[in-house]
């Protein structure tokens, strides 16, 4: 799995948005602000709605898990030779993720993985990687590419 | 809206904590005060269902199913479909359909395969 | 010459014992009249007549109305009777009135004792002619493109189509190449290495291979080439052919992304999704089935249910190499799609080989519908959309 920083390094500097996540309606304005990115890098119908829809299970997350439901999401335009796409990192002061790996673990229900919800939106998406321990909070970077 | 003995409820657009509740309260009571003998949750001015969208869309069944009657969910996009299976919040157990038409006749069917349902008498 | 009279009995509770095993086709006998006197499981199959039923009729029976009226039975074994051996196509009708594209096979039986009149052999062809038409307009849409050279040729290596790509790129026309070996183009180190038939072998295989390679153009010039070729399977699962696409590389000038999606859309155009009856839909599955491939063959299958109403869809795997439980999961996300679109799915083409591997490697379908044969999962699919149709309708309690 990619790290934070190989997926940061694949993006270009381009244009960015932040958006507090610290109530519901800000799930919506996640999910507006990585429709208009992923349009603007010109990914399909399927491809939008798959990180769309990553991008609100994350930002969800946030506000049901991270102390206080307090983060930031930062989107952008990403681009990688020829490729365009779009990146999402998703970042919270919350107890973090003491079992990574039991987490991240690919059962095919959102019921179990601890409830995160974190395998289903990793395979919605082109790129994802996760950092986060006990203490430290954490941070889920996303990346869909226009293939 | 009513549609002869089947209900039709349009879900539009992002749907918080807050619609959520006030959706199924409504669901609930317009089955209770109708007699509806099905129930069809139309999605398709749903652009984005997350895991959380989907729960609710089956607890909406479910509950629909307690009143005594039949539910099912139709115009789910083939986008949203493919974004479902992959999340891993694909329903399952709960009826589909393309679209309102064919939806009636799936809930027809659903009927006709017979769930013991006690005829309170309101309709012809 | 003497024949013995029991080698005879037996030959012929042998052959009639080979005959009933038969279920894929109709094989049957007429009297001099055209009165059909033998049946078997197979005919019934194909035609949804029962021995009692057909016993005694003519074969007219079997003919739409206006080529039953126009005679057209009597002269096709008129036909046989002179000929010795006659073979038509056409329109035939079931029992239940349902209509078929029948391959027929008329042979007069001359000399046998007991046995006079015709044999006649039915096959339903409906498949490959659906497959064959939808061919011909894809064929029609691979001439318009300029970019890529994308032919077809047969299992012998003779080429049977070509288009504008190709001439651009080698300077060919098509009356130039049209029944001409595929080793024309390729090297004389190359042709006689038979690096052609290794590539149909890896085809075949692996469900496509890629190569780069150098070819000859028709002014004697060399270029270097990507080429892609993929087997064409015919609905039995047997190769009929090769769809090749090739890109000059020579220059580097194709690196383009868009080329890349372009080759790719093509590649999807020969497994294309095929309306074979209103609200059923066929996805022929040809080729390896990695999760990128997947993914677009999922959009399209889903695209196409929700723009003809689809209500079942037929996932033809006859054209997949193996099937591992890589390849299982995308079959069930595929499956779990259509079935939020309302539509019921099955599997068909499931070889021997194929449902013993998945069984070993521990596959579990679930309730997935599953037929050996296209034609099995086609009844079955026409039973599911009638099912659907009735209750859909009736008032019941």
């Amino acid at each position: 799995m990619a790290s934070i920083a190989d997926i940061a390094a694949a993006a270009d500097l381009l244009p960015i948005t932040s958006v507090a996540i610290e109530g519901e309606s800000d799930l919506l304005r996640v999910r507006s602000t990585t429709r208009a990115y992923a349009r603007q890098a010109g990914l399909g119908v399927t491809g939008t709605t798959k990180v769309v829809t990553a991008a609100s299970e994350l930002a969800r997350n946030i506000l049901r898990h991270a102390t206080g439901g307090k983060g930031v999401a930062t989107v952008r335009e990403a681009a990688s030779g020829q490729r365009r796409g779009v990146q999402a990192v998703f970042t919270d002061n919350g107890p973090g993720i003491a079992d990574l790996d039991a987490a991240m673990r690919s059962g095919f229900s959102t019921a179990g993985s601890l409830g995160l919800g974190l395998p289903g939106s990793r395979r919605l998406v082109d790129e994802f990687a996760i950092d986060s321990a006990p203490g430290s909070g954490t941070r889920v970077a996303i990346c869909q590419w226009d293939r | 809206m009513r549609m002869g003995r089947d209900l039709l409820v349009t879900l539009q657009g992002d749907l918080d904590d807050v619609r959520v509740e006030s959706v199924e309260r409504l669901v609930a009571s317009e089955v209770a005060r109708t007699g509806a003998h099905g129930a069809l949750i139309d999605v398709s001015g749903v652009d984005v269902v997350d895991s959380f969208v989907a729960q609710v869309l089956a607890r909406l069944v479910r509950m629909v199913r307690l009143l005594g009657a039949e539910a099912a969910i139709v115009g789910i996009r083939p986008a949203v479909a493919i974004t479902l299976v992959g999340l891993g919040s694909s329903m399952p157990g709960v009826s589909t359909a393309l679209n309102a038409e064919q939806g009636m006749a799936r809930l027809r069917r659903m009927r006709a395969d017979g769930s013991v349902r006690i005829d309170h008498g309101k309709h012809c | 010459m003497a024949v013995d009279p029991v080698a005879v009995v037996e030959d012929l509770a042998y052959y009639t014992q080979m005959v009933n095993t038969i279920t894929d086709y109709a094989v049957i006998h007429l009297d001099r009249k055209g009165v059909i006197r033998s049946w078997h499981a197979g005919a019934e199959h194909l035609t949804g007549y029962s021995a009692e039923e057909i016993i005694g009729r003519t074969a007219a029976v079997f003919y739409t109305v206006p080529d039953a009226a126009e005679g057209l039975a009597e002269a096709d074994l008129r036909a046989a009777a002179k000929a010795g051996r006659y073979v038509t196509e056409g329109w035939r009708l079931r029992k239940d009135g349902a209509p078929y594209w029948a391959s027929v096979v008329l042979t007069a039986l001359r000399d046998q004792p007991g046995s006079a009149g015709f044999g006649m052999v039915v096959r339903d062809l409906t498949m490959a002619r659906e497959q064959a038409l939808t061919l011909r307009s894809l064929e029609q849409l691979f001439n318009s493109i300029a970019d890529f050279e994308v032919i077809r040729f047969d299992c012998d290596g003779l080429v049977r189509s070509w288009n504008t790509g190709a001439q651009k790129l080698t300077g060919y026309l098509a009356e130039e190449v049209i029944g001409r070996h595929m080793s024309m183009f390729y090297t004389e180190d190359d042709a006689r290495s038979g690096l052609l038939d290794r590539e149909m072998a890896g085809a075949v295989r692996n469900g496509s291979v890629e190569a780069e390679g150098w070819r000859v153009r028709k002014d004697g010039t060399r270029f270097w080439a990507n080429i892609v070729l993929s087997p064409i399977r015919d609905d039995q699962g047997e190769v009929a052919g090769y769809v090749k696409v090739a890109r000059d590389l020579t220059e580097r000038r194709d690196q383009s992304r868009l080329v890349m999606q372009q080759r790719d859309e093509i590649l999807e155009l020969s497994t294309p999704v095929i309306q074979v009856w209103e609200k059923v839909l066929v996805l022929p599955l040809i080729g390896t089935l990695d999760s990128g491939r997947a993914a677009r063959l999922t959009e399209s299958l889903l695209e196409r249910i929700a723009a003809d109403q689809a209500e079942v869809v037929i996932l033809d795997i006859s054209g997949v190499p193996g099937i591992d439980s890589g390849v299982a999961q995308h079959l069930l996300e595929t499956v779990e799609a259509a079935r939020l679109m309302g539509a019921d799915s099955i599997l068909s083409g499931v070889r021997p080989d194929t449902a013993q591997s998945m069984v070993h490697l521990g596959i579990d379908l679930g309730d997935l519908h599953s037929r050996a044969s296209l034609k099995d999962a086609l009844q079955l699919a026409l039973r599911l959309v009638e099912a659907r149709a009735r209750s859909g309708d009736g008032v019941r309690a």
